[in-house]
């Protein structure tokens, strides 16, 4: 073994420590532990709300506007044009694995890195 | 590079691809515990073919082994195919490419080849599953391929030391 060989074993060794070090970096800025609801219409994402701060937002379903209400880390559906309004019924939701259904203008709200309702589901499946 | 005749030449190559497709065919026998780190034993006799005859030589070995050995298994154009091939492609190249400088031993081209056999594969597999997060083997299969190359490189030094073609 040279020191051509050696030079080229220290290179692969910085490269393996730094591409990792590189891609831990990536997987920590990429992932927060902040809390967001995220909406979807159709299963496609369409918003997404950050839970810390108080505010109203208006996203379009199948059968008009829907009025989406964020207030002390909780989040209801204020609004919206269907016939029996189970989703501004259903009132203030703060876990994550309580979503949000309004089936007649196909709006899904599901929170993201809240805690889980000790009373809620036993298990959830994503 | 020594003279042979073409027939004497044509008989050591082919008798270096069968021994290079055995090893590729027996090697995922071999136990390593960390998975998808092998440690390259049909790489020896690539790097023999090369320093024993030519640059040519060793191209024709190394896709001839994977495709025979791909046949053989059943294989052929199925996910471990295109692994194997990829690794090969970029593998073979980095051999090429350092062997050309001449400044470096079998250690050192083992070494590179086995780091840039792992990086074909990631790419294949970057592709066929269509996601970028393959990526995070390669820092593992780059650290793992210094001990895997070194070993295969020493392993061909010795061959070479002992043979008399």
């Amino acid at each position: 073994m040279n020191r051509y060989d050696k030079s080229l074993i220290v290179f692969i060794f910085i490269s393996s420590i730094v591409l990792y070090a590189s891609m831990e970096w990536f997987v920590r800025a990429s992932t927060s532990d902040k809390v967001v609801a995220v909406v979807t219409y159709r299963e496609e994402e369409i918003l997404r709300i950050d839970m810390s701060i108080d505010n109203t937002y208006v996203v379009e379903g199948t059968l008009g506007d829907v009025f989406i209400e964020v207030k002390d880390q909780s989040l209801r559906v204020e609004k919206e044009t269907s016939p029996y309004h189970i989703c501004s019924i259903q009132g203030w939701v703060e876990f994550a694995n309580v979503p949000i259904v309004c089936l007649p203008n196909h709006i899904v709200i599901i929170i993201e890195n809240a805690s889980y309702n000790p009373e809620g589901e036993d298990s959830v499946i994503q | 590079m020594r003279k042979h005749s073409p027939t004497r030449r044509l008989t050591l190559i082919t008798m270096l691809l069968a021994m290079s497709i055995l090893m590729h065919m027996l090697e995922p026998s071999l136990p390593i515990p960390i998975p998808g780190v092998k440690l390259g034993l049909a790489n020896i006799l690539g790097l023999i073919t090369l320093i024993l005859f030519d640059v040519k030589s060793m191209v024709l070995l190394n896709f001839m082994r994977v495709v025979i050995a791909s046949l053989l298994r059943g294989i052929i154009f199925g996910t471990g195919f295109w692994l194997s091939m990829g690794g090969v492609i970029a593998s073979t190249i980095i051999t090429l490419i350092l062997y050309k400088t001449k400044k470096f031993t079998p250690v050192g081209l083992s070494v590179a080849s086995s780091a840039f056999h792992g990086l074909g594969q990631i790419v294949v597999l970057m592709y066929i599953n269509q996601t970028v997060m393959m990526i995070y083997w390669l820092p593992l299969l780059w650290f793992s391929s210094i001990p895997t190359g070194w070993i295969t490189g020493s392993i061909s030094t010795q061959v070479l030391k002992r043979l008399k073609v």
